[in-house]
């Protein structure tokens, strides 16, 4: 990175504020994508491995501190009362009907289908915003490296430090304890996240597409969507799902900005759950399942992205 | 490569709150980058058009909270009516004249250090065992991420019946081995250890996913080289592993500091900050005062105090990850 500019070199040197010459040069010359390929790529290569035995037993050490923990809330939420507390790892005879008297009778399931859909439009937001925001930094030189800092250090403090503003804001303008507002919210506290993990992408888009289209005549709003929107979409899935999952994870802000049954979200009933008289842990282990279930199936079903959304976004 | 975490890390070195607006910067990083976009008006304005939602964001997320709660530091406030009553320093005697409110900022301070280093050291090893056990090691990486799409509620639900003293997983094990059932929560010296490890059970897939993505990244014909000229252990990781990763490892640690400064949902259901004030965190106390005994002022400047610590603590990262972006940058 030793562009010559007028720029200090403190600042010259942001690689992510616009491309330099290794972000162009670096891009495969199979194709326009966006995306790096899956670091598996290299995995493949790595000829004459040999598998050390240290290695695989720490590994599976791992993988059994990251597996039973959710497989023993699985058993849990398969128990009686009784068996909850007598120390068993695995029920007798599993409770099915933990499960239908928390779908039966409790907020959980609407309150599972509002974290889902204010998850799906407050990442949809972000994502306009985020996606807006990285093009004019990255591709048409606005703002300086400094100036993008200062519009992403709202992400470093803790949310607690925006609630009470947000709470009167959000009550000003009518919108507190409801969908609305919290999708609001979400989508302006994720949008810095959003920047963050598209300007690397953003800024991989080769430039030579940018010139042909500019040279064709083409504007600055139709480049925008006709050349970066479509190779950006992998970038922007990836980025999106990880969005998502952050806004449905979200508990601090929900349980200050929607208190009525009809906005709750998921991790909010969840919480509530506890506030029985005398819990019926059996019970609150289905509940912890169902609302874990769609993060983890979406996770699950677009792994790949996500892990090429997080590895290449969030460093290289 | 374009290398968003560091390059945004070093931009956040700059002071967070700068005097000047983002339009004025524009301006002037525009200028001194021609070789973009023909610096036509149209485009400028165009680019400046495509900034007003993260602007806009900018603003009700970041610079009116902060100005709102500086204002009300030094006004007796409540929800129901902010800025009700000039009070001078009084919120501030209150507030920090209070040992238990410094001590759960304190407090909040050393969870953060502790649990970012256990997540850091935890998953270098996981990260670094598996890219020496596997030549293909995306199906384990898949399994190992499980616990980062868990909702943290429900990782603190898991916790605490894992830590139930009845017939919780780690009671069974303990009986098992024949010592008594720890009730680790109920305990203040343990509580917080308790929230601790529900914490780096969480995050720490992120940091393996981070490194792992840098080792896989290294040409293998390096490693290859270097094994056959004999570096084994130590020496391969000294000499070989730990610079293709370094970078990776400072970036992981600064995000895994700054949600280690977020806990707040852990704690809300696994102890709802007790025992006493055992594990009474900064965001727990925070929302306490402000929503529960409604007194915005004092609340204020417990925030206040709050993003003071938070930015003097990730201070050293943001100029470590800084450094090591710009010698990663030196052309070799």
């Amino acid at each position: 990175m030793s562009a010559p500019t007028a720029l200090p070199v403190r600042e010259a040197s942001v690689p992510a504020a616009r491309p330099g010459p290794a972000a162009q040069a670096g891009r495969t010359p199979g194709g326009p994508s966006v995306v790096v390929r899956s670091p598996r790529r290299h995995a493949g290569s790595r000829a004459g491995f040999r598998p050390s035995v240290l290695g695989r037993v720490l590994s599976i050490v791992g993988l059994v501190g990251a597996l039973v923990p959710p497989l023993y809330l699985v058993s849990v939420s398969l128990m009686g009362r009784d068996e909850t507390v007598a120390g068993v790892l695995v029920p007798a005879s599993p409770r099915w009907e933990n499960y239908a008297t928390v779908l039966g009778d409790s907020e959980l399931p609407l309150a599972v289908g509002v974290s889902v859909l204010v998850a799906v439009l407050a990442a949809l937001i972000s994502l306009a915003g985020g996606l807006a925001a990285a093009w004019s930094i990255a591709r048409l030189g606005l703002l300086s490296g400094r100036g993008v800092g200062v519009l992403l250090s709202p992400w470093l403090l803790p949310p607690v430090v925006a609630v009470v503003p947000l709470f009167l804001l959000l009550r000003l303008s009518g919108l507190l304890n409801t969908i609305p507002g919290l999708v609001l919210v979400y989508a302006l506290v994720n949008l810095p996240v959003v920047l963050w993990l598209l300007l690397s992408f953003v800024a991989k888009v080769p430039s030579e597409l940018i010139e042909a289209a500019r040279l064709d005549g083409a504007g600055e709003w139709r480049i925008l969507r006709s050349v970066g929107l479509p190779l950006l979409a992998p970038a922007l899935v990836a980025v999106g799902l990880i969005v998502g999952l952050q806004n449905y994870h979200e508990f601090l802000l929900a349980t200050f900005l929607t208190q009525g049954p009809e906005s709750r979200t998921a991790p909010v009933v969840l919480s509530l759950f506890y506030g029985d008289r005398i819990p019926h842990v059996g019970r609150i282990a289905a509940a912890g399942v169902i609302t874990a279930l769609p993060p983890v199936l979406a996770a699950l079903l677009l792994q790949r992205r996500l892990v090429s959304g997080l590895t290449h976004g969030a460093s290289r | 490569m374009a290398d968003t975490l560091e390059s945004a890390a070093r931009r956040e070195a700059a002071p967070a709150a700068s005097p000047q607006g983002p339009t004025a910067r524009g301006r002037q990083g525009g200028r001194a980058r021609p070789a973009l976009a023909p610096g036509t008006s149209g485009v400028r304005r165009f680019g400046r058009f495509l900034l007003i939602p993260a602007v806009l964001g900018w603003l009700l997320i970041g610079v009116i909270p902060l100005l709102f709660i500086a204002a009300n530091s030094f006004f007796e406030s409540t929800l129901g009516k902010p800025l009700r009553r000039w009070a001078g320093l009084e919120n501030y005697q209150e507030a920090l004249g209070d040992p238990d409110a410094v001590a759960a900022i304190v407090r909040t301070a050393a969870y953060a250090v502790g649990v970012t280093a256990a997540s850091v050291a935890l998953g270098l090893i996981l990260a670094l065992a598996v890219h020496s056990a596997w030549r293909r090691p995306s199906a384990l990486r898949a399994a190992l991420l499980l616990p980062l799409f868990i909702p943290p509620v429900v990782v603190g639900v898991l916790f605490k019946q894992v830590f139930n003293p009845e017939g919780g997983l780690l009671a069974v094990l303990a009986k098992a081995v024949g010592l008594p059932a720890p009730g680790v929560l109920s305990s203040t010296d343990t509580a917080l250890l308790g929230i601790a490890a529900a914490d780096v059970w969480e995050w720490t897939p992120l940091v393996f996913l981070l490194v792992l993505a840098a080792l896989l990244a290294l040409d293998s014909s390096v490693l290859e080289a270097a094994r056959l000229d004999g570096a084994r252990g130590l020496s391969l990781f000294r000499g070989v592993l730990w610079p293709a990763i370094a970078a990776a490892v400072a970036a992981a640690a600064l995000i895994r500091l700054v949600l280690a400064f977020k806990v707040f949902d852990l704690v809300s259901v696994m102890t709802s900050g007790g025992p006493g004030q055992s594990t009474t965190v900064a965001s727990y106390l925070i929302h306490r005062v402000a929503l529960r005994e409604f007194d915005l002022g004092r609340a204020s400047v417990l925030t206040l105090a709050l993003a003071i610590v938070v930015t003097l603590v990730t201070a050293p990262l943001l100029a470590l990850n800084a450094r090591a972006n710009r010698l990663e940058e030196e052309p070799a």
